[in-house]
């Protein structure tokens, strides 16, 4: 019988091992000017390049899905934020069943796969607004629900870990406005949680595939799938550099709820 | 004098539960009444009713001359604490006394002085920059009254604001909030369930129960002249002891047969409650024209006050004094004799 700690890192170890090998099969694929069939351990430190990062950004193609991404991230982060902060603020104070009605409603993205949201999101507002299937943004209420799940749980967690009813009413009796209050008052408290939530949104976004894909909107995962016909050691350099800035993010985010909870 | 906060006949219900029934009480100008009552009588949905964070099914609340229920909480100009901390914890002590001016545009330099005027008030200066994680629970409910006041409200509404202390410093915020009520002159409602806070705090107490007022009077009045059998039982210590009533204002205890004369009030005959405060009870030698007697069964010596319990025989129930005359020696186990002063008492059939 093993004990407890051997366990855990034994458990780690192999974890670690299932990551990290694609990983450096990855990098190495992307960064080394190596054929892939003569890459081996005798040759590991051997022609390590850059390169292909460089040969990617030069692609205008790339530059217009990378822009479309992230303004399509930011849009749907902020969109994330002003509609869940105050509308699970207010189900918080007023009404237990709203608030599970939304908690239900806030996993279904995990139930309703993207593709039947497409077909039914195109054909709500083919016909009736065009303009919102045309333009590439109009795939951010889209993005707000695919995110929702992980969003909601985030900001939920933050709403439950204060003392919202006593601070609302203090703000209240001191004049303030809801609008005032939400974002003077329960916003900076939960601010830990909005920045994760943010980050979420982002991470989703910049992974998301199927309601690009089907709309025709030209992100950057679209590209990468595009790209790895055309230059694969470009698409997975670029592949790996989004890797990195996601675990970096995930790493910030860690650093503000440590901060926060001090 | 004017009144200054008034609920009339203010009724309020949650689902099938009456949290306030026709309740009216008024607090004058300069006036400190407490709402004092066991939990769940609703004296927080009260002053949850003047804040305006509910809305009552009937009645009215008056400021002054006009009903603030057309008006939401942020609107009414009312001050408020909090039993649960309630600082906003991310803003310092400074930005959380300015948050109400900030809310009414007030130009720095009215801010700045207003602070330094509050935090004086309160004995705070120079904690400006604490955050409120950094306070003990007293400042920081100092802070709070201190933070309330800033927007000099007409009405200040205090919920429970000393629960959370502990025991010292408790006492030491019950004496700032009065001082500084005195001083600003405020109307104040304070709910309380503690009866020693409000005894000593109040100029009036509203004794509550089930959403209905039992009793208001000032502290001296309900605790000597209680109304009703509930508020001799909740307001202060009573012995409650069983009886036969033998006639209009004649009584003997249960297991005895000598009786004696009570007020005229109450039942006329049949078993009966009579309600009498531990200093209307004294502790005689056996041989002066005791009323009962006994044997002293405990001695709880407080300082300044000793009270002994004494078990009455034959009746077979306790009774305390705080009243032990002095030449009599009470030790555990002495059997001594017992005396009422009967003139305040409480008849009642009420268990």
């Amino acid at each position: 019988m093993m004990s407890g700690r051997k366990l855990w890192w034994s458990v780690l170890v192999v974890v670690t091992v299932f990551y990290a090998i694609p990983m450096v099969a990855m990098t190495r694929f992307a960064f080394q000017r190596v054929p892939v069939i003569k890459l081996s351990w005798s040759n590991v430190f051997d022609k390590w390049t850059v390169a292909p990062i460089g040969e990617t950004f030069a692609d205008p193609n790339f530059r217009s899905s990378a822009l479309l991404s992230i303004g399509l991230s930011v849009a749907t982060a902020v969109l994330t934020v002003l509609l869940l902060v105050p509308t699970m603020a207010l189900a918080h104070l007023r009404s237990p069943r709203v608030r599970r009605w939304i908690e239900v409603s806030a996993v279904l993205p995990f139930v309703v796969p993207a593709i039947a949201l497409v077909v039914g999101f195109a054909g709500a507002f083919r016909g009736t607004a065009p303009l919102f299937i045309r333009n590439p943004y109009g795939m951010v209420p889209l993005l707000v629900i695919t995110a929702l799940p992980f969003t909601h749980r985030t900001i939920e967690n933050g709403l439950s870990s204060i003392d919202l009813r006593t601070l609302v009413d203090a703000s209240r009796s001191l004049g303030a406005g809801w609008n005032r209050t939400i974002w003077t008052v329960v916003a900076p408290n939960i601010r830990g949680s909005i920045a994760t939530a943010t980050f979420l949104a982002i991470t989703v976004v910049l992974g998301e595939f199927t309601i690009a894909s089907l709309l025709l909107k030209n992100t950057l995962p679209l590209y990468l799938a595009y790209a790895q016909g055309q230059n694969p050691q470009g698409a997975f350099a670029v592949g790996l550099v989004l890797t990195a800035i996601s675990a970096s993010l995930i790493g910030i985010t860690n650093g503000i709820g440590r901060r926060s909870r001090r | 004098m004017n009144r200054s906060l008034a609920f009339l006949s203010v009724t309020k219900s949650f689902g099938k539960t009456l949290a306030l029934d026709h309740f009216s009480v008024e607090v004058a100008e300069g006036e400190l009444v407490s709402l004092l009552g066991p939990s769940g009588c609703g004296k927080s949905t009260a002053l949850r009713v003047a804040a305006g964070f509910e809305n009552p099914d009937s009645g009215d609340v008056m400021v002054g001359e006009s009903s603030v229920l057309g008006s939401p909480a942020n609107e009414r100009g009312m001050g408020l604490v909090f039993q649960n901390y309630s600082l906003f914890p991310h803003l310092n002590v400074r930005e959380n006394l300015e948050f109400g001016l900030r809310v009414r545009r007030s130009s720095a330099a009215v801010r700045r002085a207003r602070v330094t005027e509050l935090l004086e008030l309160v004995r705070l200066s120079g904690l400006d920059d604490r955050l409120p994680h950094q306070l003990s629970g007293g400042q920081q409910q100092r802070v709070a009254l201190a933070r309330a006041l800033a927007v000099e409200p007409r009405v200040l509404l205090l919920d429970e604001p000393l629960s959370a202390l502990d025991a010292t410093v408790r006492v030491e915020v019950r004496d700032e909030i009065r001082r500084i009520q005195r001083g600003s002159g405020i109307a104040t409602l304070f709910v309380t369930h503690d009866q020693d806070e409000a005894l000593a705090i109040s100029d009036r107490v509203c004794v509550m129960r089930s959403g209905r007022v039992e009793q208001v009077g000032t502290p001296r009045a309900v605790y000597r002249y209680p109304a009703t059998p509930f508020v001799a039982r909740f307001v202060g210590r009573v012995n409650d002891l069983a009886v036969i009533v033998r006639g209009v204002g004649i009584v003997a205890l249960r297991g005895s047969t000598s009786g004696f004369s009570v007020p005229q009030s109450g039942p006329s005959s049949g078993d009966a409650r009579l309600l009498l405060r531990p200093e209307d009870v004294r502790v005689v030698g056996l041989s002066d024209d005791a009323l009962a007697r006994g044997r002293v069964e405990a001695v709880h010596f407080g300082g300044a006050t000793t009270s002994v319990d004494v078990l009455l025989t034959p009746s077979n129930q306790t009774v305390r004094s705080t009243d032990a005359t002095r030449n009599v020696r009470c030790e555990v186990g002495e059997e001594v004799g017992v005396v009422f002063d009967t003139e305040r008492a409480l008849l009642t059939r009420e268990p």
